[in-house]
Order: structure tokens, then sequence, then C-alpha cells
């Protein structure tokens, strides 16, 4: 085994061997950090790798929750195989948008406006519609049963967020290495370009878009049974797309690393910011520094954190 | 042309050794001291966000209520335990609620209540039943939050409840306003008939006024909701809105608002000379605070609104608004404030009857409640029905009279003698 | 089908399009010249209502008589952004600059939180609640003097970017800033004043909307929404689309008020954004894109 192999397992270990020492709330604040490094991981492969940024990817993850916990809710299905069908429906539609947007040759700025009319239109409709609980929305018993996608123990949660963020990092290691993602990277290049040689960017920006939603929608499913409510305005709603869309571009958007190392940079900081700093009247302090981060990022580290950790440690070694 | 992944070479003992201190500091519990026995409660609120105003209010009122618990003596059945508070701001995120209670939980809170946003309420629920927790929803509408949690212990998945809400649910704030709407128009001998509801559109609005027209079709009074109208929350313009309630005739508008919406509606209907018998609220934020007493004034002037309300012929409450307000800015003590009050001494009432801290004998003790001594309105004693909701929490029809918020129905409750028609402008 | 009442909405609808056109011609401008996406813009507006309160609350300054102010601290800011911040990733991938411009937004929001609560403010003017009626229907005058301040502010704007030679460089700059730079333009300079503008813009609406609209700090996210929608529609970097568009789509609103429940008013806008698109989307007015 090479040594960055090597590595990689026994970072997987160590993850592993964690919940057994940290307490519940440490745990809580990794399975937020798997969580949304899975999301932004399945962002990563339409809005990194393909270049397509997209600011409405909470519309996946609302659609998928609010599928699999109404599956749950009417027809008993579990939310194991509702998953599934909730990422289906995301993907469809992911496709939806996808078609639009890639048929009518919407790029950049063009597109992300696009992405954001759908997730609003999402959240308008859903909290507007009856059936699926208008503004009130869905609230999910907690029974502690596994077959309800639900456990007693904390810790396993931390495991199924682990898996879900190892699988998608594998997809998306996969993608990376095979022609496929080269194909992305070379649309995120220069689009004009690869049209010009013959290459069919709709097929590969539409596969993306649905691979992307897919896994997103699965995650909608993880926040249902994590978080036990679903409203329009959370789960649907812009913050949540800036969430998901933050790690990744932090990160370092389009490498394989950059969603997770975005989440273990992102949460702590948010957690920190808020428990230190959120005292009485200086309520909202915190998030005045997260911005003030943000912008140092941007400014200092504009491809993200990992490839200039890379070129960092690149030049130590020479 | 391939691009292999080039792992970087990160010197592992230095990953390992930093992830170690990471989980020392973030696992081991804190280092015991000796000292005065202590009892530690978990209170988490929206303190930043966009419900920050009425968070802020929740934890002064909670930090109030406990150094009145601890100058009057502490928990004398536990040797004069004090109270200690340890506050968590969920900043109206419901995964950020979920941090939060499993933060102060780990820091030592025995005891939890919050946290006004259903969401993040909703989120606590798991926390609490996985930890054992007792959690006092000190405000909180969603009807589900209390509900499941007793219908997964009535069907065997859960062992106990430790969920308990001091707060009126959702639908029981309608079915009250439709009696009180008609007892005061019989008590006034007007009868008016046609009744707009207007209301935003957003989780509280949507659910009050789901409430208030179930108990308009389950009481079928001598007056008609005639036309109805959500209005997307936070509105920017309502002029079309108020010229439709206007084209449907009204004798009453009914308005559910939050405080933005608030100060948009009432200078509209002012300004479009909407001739109506009334404003009576079916119970909403926004009609009544000081805040917005400031900015819309006159506007308000005769407004009436059903909210939970506190008792101010109880001296005693009379004594906490006024530090309320010297320590809030200028505050009312009102619904927000009022009930993370009153849910710290139900907590502290049921402790001392516990005599211990064990989740299960405070969750016993809390099922026994018969306290008397809120500071609230309420329709009797702070009791616990078998969904653990509080079935005499209740609302007061409070009207603005002479620029400030009086409780004038029911009768037991009210200061001052309604107004209503409201005199012509 | 009350025609009172469909007649009022169209009013109402139209008035009400002033303040949307007003929020929206500074970031028509900012985008137009520069390509930047403010997302930072609906927080410049409060910020904007936020010192209007301040003037009219510490030294009793009318916000109509005031809004200059406003105008001219927005620029400032604006400015210091662009030459500070902005311009340091100019040739950046674009998701860096739409990430700096939300980490500014999430600093201006909660500045704000910090410096002045959460609670909803309003300003007190004379003019609020003045109504003049036509018949049955009646007229804002506060919405009136809204629309024709947007009016003059866009004229004015077109004015000084057509004739003075300012304006005429950032119009070069927008369209070639290499050649602006071939030719010896101070390209950043440029791009800054053209930034201030657009805050100032924006600042001058939000210190006119502050008697109309009640503002707080969370609401800056929502007004940059709607002033994304606005522009679009009517085509980014035209003065005019920024005008009709704000017109256009205050007015779709209102009559989505008046036949559909009010609560769903925005599908309407967000309908016709996706509309314009997927079929137009240089906007009504925008140049095509080459």
């Amino acid at each position: 085994m090479t040594a960055p192999r090597l590595a990689a397992v026994a970072a997987v270990l160590v993850l592993a061997a964690l919940p057994s020492v940290l307490s519940s709330y440490a745990v809580t604040v990794f399975i937020f950090i798997f969580f949304y490094a899975y999301l932004g991981q399945a962002w990563n492969i339409v809005g990194g790798y393909a270049g397509q940024l997209s600011a409405g990817h909470a519309a996946f993850v609302g659609l998928g929750a609010y599928a699999s916990a109404m599956l749950s809710a009417r027809l008993g299905l579990t939310p194991w195989i509702g998953m599934l069908v909730g990422g289906a429906l995301a993907a469809a539609l992911g496709a939806l948008i996808g078609f639009l947007g890639f048929r009518f040759g919407l790029r950049g700025f063009y597109f992300v406006l696009l992405t954001v009319a759908f997730a609003e239109i999402c959240r308008i409709v859903a909290l507007n519609t009856e059936a699926v609980g208008g503004a009130l929305g869905l609230y999910i018993t907690f029974t502690g049963d596994p077959r309800h996608f639900q456990f007693q123990d904390n810790r396993m949660y931390y495991y199924v967020a682990l898996a879900l963020m190892l699988v998608a990092t594998g997809i998306v290691a996969a993608i990376e290495r095979r022609r496929f993602g080269e194909y992305l990277k070379a649309i995120r290049e220069d689009e004009n370009a690869c049209e010009a040689l013959g290459v069919n960017t709709f097929k590969y920006k539409m596969l993306a878009m649905v691979v992307s939603s897919f896994l997103t929608g699965v995650g909608g499913t993880f926040y249902a049974y994590y978080l036990f409510s679903l409203q329009p305005n959370a789960v649907f709603g812009i913050p949540l797309s800036v969430e998901i869309v933050i790690r990744p571009i932090v990160g370092g958007a389009g490498t394989v690393l950059g969603p997770i190392l975005g989440s273990f940079i992102l949460s702590p900081l948010g957690e920190v910011s808020r428990v230190y700093l959120s005292q009485g009247s200086w309520s909202g302090l915190h998030l005045v520094v997260y911005g003030v981060l943000l912008v140092l990022v941007v400014l200092f580290l504009p491809e993200g954190a990992y490839p200039a950790a890379r070129r960092l440690l690149a030049r130590r070694a020479r | 042309m391939t691009d292999r992944i080039r792992w970087p070479k990160l010197p592992r003992r230095a990953v390992l050794k930093g992830a170690a201190a990471g989980a020392a500091v973030l696992g081991f519990p804190l280092p015991l001291r000796a000292q005065a026995p202590v009892v530690k409660i978990g209170v988490v609120h929206p303190v930043t966000g966009p419900l920050a105003e009425p968070g802020q209010a929740c934890r002064l009122g909670a930090t109030m209520a406990a150094e009145a618990v601890n100058a009057a003596g502490g928990i004398k059945a536990l040797g004069g335990a004090k109270l200690e508070l340890i506050f968590g701001d969920t900043q109206t995120k419901p995964d950020v609620g979920r941090t939060e209670a499993e933060r102060v939980i780990n820091q030592g809170a025995q005891l939890l209540m919050g946290s006004f946003d259903s969401g993040s309420t909703a989120a606590m629920v798991p926390v609490v039943q996985q930890r054992r927790v007792p959690f006092l929803v000190d405000i909180a509408a969603a009807d589900p939050i209390t509900a499941n949690v007793a219908k997964a212990v009535k069907e065997g998945q859960q062992k106990v409840q430790y969920v308990y809400r001091n707060f009126p649910t959702g639908s029981s704030f309608g079915a009250k306003a439709v009696t009180y709407f008609s007892e005061i128009f019989k008590e006034a001998g007007v009868a008016p008939k046609r009744v707009v509801l207007m209301y935003c559109n957003d989780l509280f609005g949507q659910n009050a006024a789901k409430g208030f027209q179930a108990g308009y079709a389950a009481a079928k009074p001598g007056w008609e909701i005639v036309d109805v109208i959500p209005w997307p929350e936070p509105p920017q313009d309502l002029s079309t809105e108020v010229s439709r309630a206007k084209a449907a005739k009204p004798d009453i508008i009914a308005p559910i608002t939050r405080p933005a919406s608030a100060q948009l509606l009432l200078p509209e209907i002012r300004k479009q000379r909407v001739e109506i018998m009334g404003i009576v609220g079916p119970g909403s934020p926004g009609l009544y605070e000081a805040g917005q007493l400031a900015v819309l004034k006159d506007d308000l002037e005769y407004v009436m609104s059903a909210v939970p309300w506190a008792n101010f012929k109880n001296p005693r409450t009379q004594k906490v608004a006024e530090d309320y307000l010297k320590r809030s800015n200028g505050k009312t003590f009102d619904t927000n404030s009022g009930y993370s009050y009153d849910g710290i001494f139900v907590i502290a009432d049921a402790l001392e009857r516990a005599k211990s801290v064990d989740p299960d004998a405070v969750v016993d003790a809390i099922k026994k409640t018969s306290y008397g001594a809120g500071l609230m309105q309420y329709a009797g004693p702070v009791v616990f029905n078998e969904i653990g909701d509080n079935p005499n929490a209740v609302t007061t029809m409070i009207q603005i009279l002479g620029q400030k918020p009086v409780a004038v129905w029911p009768k037991e409750a009210a200061l001052q003698k309604f107004v209503f028609p409201r005199p012509k402008r | 089908m009350d025609l009172t009442l469909v007649g009022q909405g169209l009013l109402s609808g139209l008035l009400f399009g002033g303040v949307y056109s007003l929020m929206a011609v500074g970031l028509t401008l900012i985008f137009g010249v520069m390509r930047v996406v403010n997302f930072a813009h609906g927080d410049m507006m409060v910020w904007g209502m936020y010192l209007a309160w301040l003037l009219a609350t510490r030294a009793g300054l009318d916000p109509y008589l005031g809004f200059p102010l406003c105008a001219l601290a927005l620029f400032a800011l604006g400015w210091a952004v662009q030459r500070g911040l902005v311009h340091r990733i100019v040739d950046a991938p674009h998701e860096m600059q739409i990430l700096l411009m939300l980490g500014v937004a999430l600093v201006l929001e909660n500045a704000a939180l910090v410096a002045f609560g959460p609670d909803p403010q309003r300003v007190r003017s004379e003019l609020r609640s003045a109504t003049v009626w036509l018949g049955p229907l009646f007229v804002d005058v506060a919405r009136l003097v809204t629309f024709g301040v947007a009016l003059t502010l866009t004229v004015a704007l077109w004015l000084f970017l057509a004739r003075t030679d300012l304006g005429r460089r950032i119009r070069a700059a927008s369209d070639n800033p290499y050649g602006a730079l071939v030719i010896g333009t101070d390209v950043a300079r440029v791009y800054a004043v053209a930034f201030g503008i657009g805050a100032a813009c924006v600042g001058a609406a939000g210190a006119l909307v502050s008697p109309i609209l009640p503002f707080q700090p969370a609401g800056g996210l929502s007004l940059s929404v709607a002033s994304f929608n606005i522009v679009i529609i009517g085509g980014m970097g035209s003065l005019l689309g920024a005008f009709v568009g704000g017109l256009l789509v205050s007015l779709a609103e209102s009559l989505g008020a008046v036949f559909l429940a009010p609560s769903m008013k925005e599908l309407v806008s967000f309908s016709l954004l996706i509309v314009i698109l997927l079929f137009r989307p240089a906007g009504l007015f925008g140049k095509r894109a080459t």
C-alpha cells in the first residue's frame, strides 16, 4: 500500500474509534461535520468538477427529506428504502433543472439564479401545501427504532454519517480517476473549447447533475431522521444551500478532499464562535467573525484550503 | 492525460496527536470541584437570528426567575441547591438547536428548558429522550412536539416521556379566540357579521389561522369568516392584501401578525380607510410590544389580541414586570419572558417534590405538578395531561388602551373594560 | 370580478414598483460594469435604512431630506469594498467573488444586529400617512414620492453614464477593461467609483423606503433575492431594464395577490424569472450575450 493510501486508512480507523472516547456533544459536532461534508461532496460533483454552480441544492435535500418522511408516515415504508425513493425524486428534479439550464445554454450566474429560483419555488409550494404540513411542516416521532432509520444511541448516527461521507468521497474519487472526471474538468475549464472538439457537454453535465442531486436527496433523509422536523424555510431555504456550498468552496472545489477539509474547518469554527462569542448584547458578533473569516479565506486562499495546503506541503518537501 | 490523486504527505503522527488532544478537550467531563450543591438547567433559546427578540426575552425571563428562586433559598429539598443556568443559542436552526442541547447536557445540565421555535425544539426531543433529561418546553406551539413522544411511549417504543410543555398548543389558541370573539360581541351588545382573517404565512401564523378556522367550524358562531388572506412573511408590501380585505366589506379584521408585518398592516388599514368595528386578533405577536407601540402609536389603539398573557392582578407579577422593564431597557413583561419565568419556577417546584435530580424521579414529580403560583394567566394550576401539555395554559384577550396593553377579557382576568366597537376616527 | 380591487392592485403595484426599481438600479450598475454579483446588496440597503433611522431619531432629519447623506455613506462603503476586497480577486474564479460578497453580507447583517438589535424599526416621516383619493382608488403619497425619486435617479444616472467624462470611462471599462487599460484608464479607480455609485443608489433607496418598509437586520437576504429577480428580468446592466423590471415584478406580484393567495405572490415573480432565464436571459432590455 502506498503512503497516501495508508494515511487514508489510518484516518478512517481513527475516525471510527473516536466515538468511544468522545462525549455525546462532540459526537454530535462530528456528525454535522460529516453530514455537511457529505452534502458538500455531492455538490462538488456538479459544482466543483463540472463547474456548474448551483445555489439551490437545498431543493434536493428538502425533496428527499419530505419524500421519505411522507412515505414513512402514510405508507409505513422504512426510510432505508424511502431514502432511495427520495434520492430518485431529487434526481428527477435535478434532471429537470439540468435540462432547462443546459439545453437553454445558461451558464455561470444565470445558472445560479435558475437553481435559486427552483429552490424558492419548492419552498413556497411546500409552505402553502396543506398535505405536506404547510408552514408547520412535518414532525417525526422519535422511536429510536433502527427500522425507522432512527437510533437510541447518538453514536450510531455518527457511523451512518461517516459512512455517507466516505461513500460520497469514494464516488468522487472514482469520478476523478475516470474519463468522466476528465470531461467534467475540461468542461469547467473551457466549455466552448470542449464543444468545439465535439464533446457532448450536455450529456456529461446532465450526468453530473443527476448523480449530485440523487446523493443530495439521500442526504435529505438523514436530515429528516436526525432532526425530526421538516419546515419549508429550513429545509428548502437559501441558508441551507449556502451551508452546502461553502464547505467545498473553502476547502477546495473540484478536489476529492476539499469538501471534507472545508467541513472540518467551518463547522468547528461555527461552534467555537457561537459558544464563545454569542453572549448577551454581543449576540451576532460570532456571525460577524464567521463572515470576516470567509472574506479572508477568499482573499488569501482562493482555490480553497486543500490546494493551498497541498502546495505548502509540497514546498516543504523540497 | 490523467491526473492521479496526489495525497498530501501529512505527518500522520501530528494529525493523530492533534485529534487526540481535541478529543480530550471535548470528551472528558469537567473537573469536580468541592462547592455548594447546584442544579444545572440548560436554557436554550434563539438569541440570535430572526427570532432574536423573543429569544432574548425568554433568556432574560429565565435568568430573573432563577435569581428569584436562589434568593429565596434555592431548592430546599436538595439542601438549598442553587439553580445554575447554562445558556444555549439555537440561532433558530434545528441542527444548531440539537447541538446546543447536547452541549449544555455535556456541560452538566440535568434539566433542559426551551426553545421557542418548534423546529429546534423538535430536534432536541431525541436528545433528551436518548440522554434521559427532563425537558420543559416553555414556549413552542406545534402540537406534535409532545404528542409524538406520548404516542411513542404509548406504543412501547420509548420507555419514559421526558418532554413536557407549559404553553398553550397551537390548536388551543384558535378555539379560545373564537369563544372570546363571541363572548365579547355579546357583552358589547353588537352583532358584527363579517370577519376577514388575515395572517402571516409562516409556522406560527398558519398554525394559529388553522386553529382559528377549526374553532370557528366547530363553534358555528353568529358571525362569518368571509375571506382569508395570507401573506408571505416577512412582507414588503401589504397594500393589495388590505385592498382585498376592504373589498370583502368586513365588520372586523382579524389579523395574525409578526412585528414586521404588523408595522405594515395597521397603517395600511388606516390609509385605505377600511371602515370596521374593530381589529380583533386571534392571537399573535406584533400587536402589543413596547417596540411596536413606539413605532405604530395610534394605529394600535383599541386593537385587541388573544395572547398568552401575564396575570397583572397578581402583585408579584407587577413587581417582576417592573424589574423586567428596567433590565430589558423598556420592554414589556409578556408571553415570552413570562412563560420562561414561570417555566423555571415549575421546574423548581418539581425538584422540590422530587427531592432528587434523578431523571425518572423528576419526571414523576412533573407529571404530578399542580403549581398555582404562576405569574401568567392560567385557567387553573399548572398541570400536565397524558400528552404532556398543560390544558390550563390559556390566552387572554388584551386591548391597547391609552397606548398600553391591558387585559380586558375574560372578566376574571380583566383589569379594564374593553372598548368595542372602536370609536370612529 | 371586483374591478375596483383589480384597479387598486394595478395602481398599488405600479407605485410600489418604484421602490423595487430603486433597489435594482444600484445592483444592475455594479453587475453591468464589473460583472460582480453583489450578494451584500440587500444588507447594504438595510444599512441605508438604519442610517436614515439614526438621522431621523438623533438629528431629527426627515429621510426624504436626509437620503443624500445615506447615499454618501454607502458610497464610501461601496468604494471601500471594491477597492479593498473585490479588486483583489478580480481575476479569481467566479465562485470566489460570490463567496466574498456573501462574507461581506454576513458581516453587514450581523454588525447591524449587534449595533441596532433585532427588532423591526420604521422611520417616522410626515409623508408616511398621506393619501390622495382618486374616486374609489387611493394613492399612497409616500410611494408616489419614492416612485418619482426612482425615476429621477434612473434618469440622472443614465445622463451621468452617457454624458459625463467619468461616466464614459466607466462604460468603457465595463465594455472592454483591457482596452480601457491600454488607453490609460485607471480601471481600478473607475471600478471603485462605479461600485460606490451602485452602493450609493441602494443607500438612497434604503433611506427613501425606510418610512414605508419595516426593516430589521435579518431582512437583507430577501431584499437581495428580490433585487436579483428584478435585475435579471429587466436585464443585467441596463438601467432602463432595472427600472421597468422593478415595475413589472411589483405589478406581477400585486396581481398575483389579487387573483391567487397573496402568500403565493413570490411564486409569480420566481416563475417569471425562470421564464426569462430560459427564453431571454439577457432580460427585457439587456444586451444579448455574444
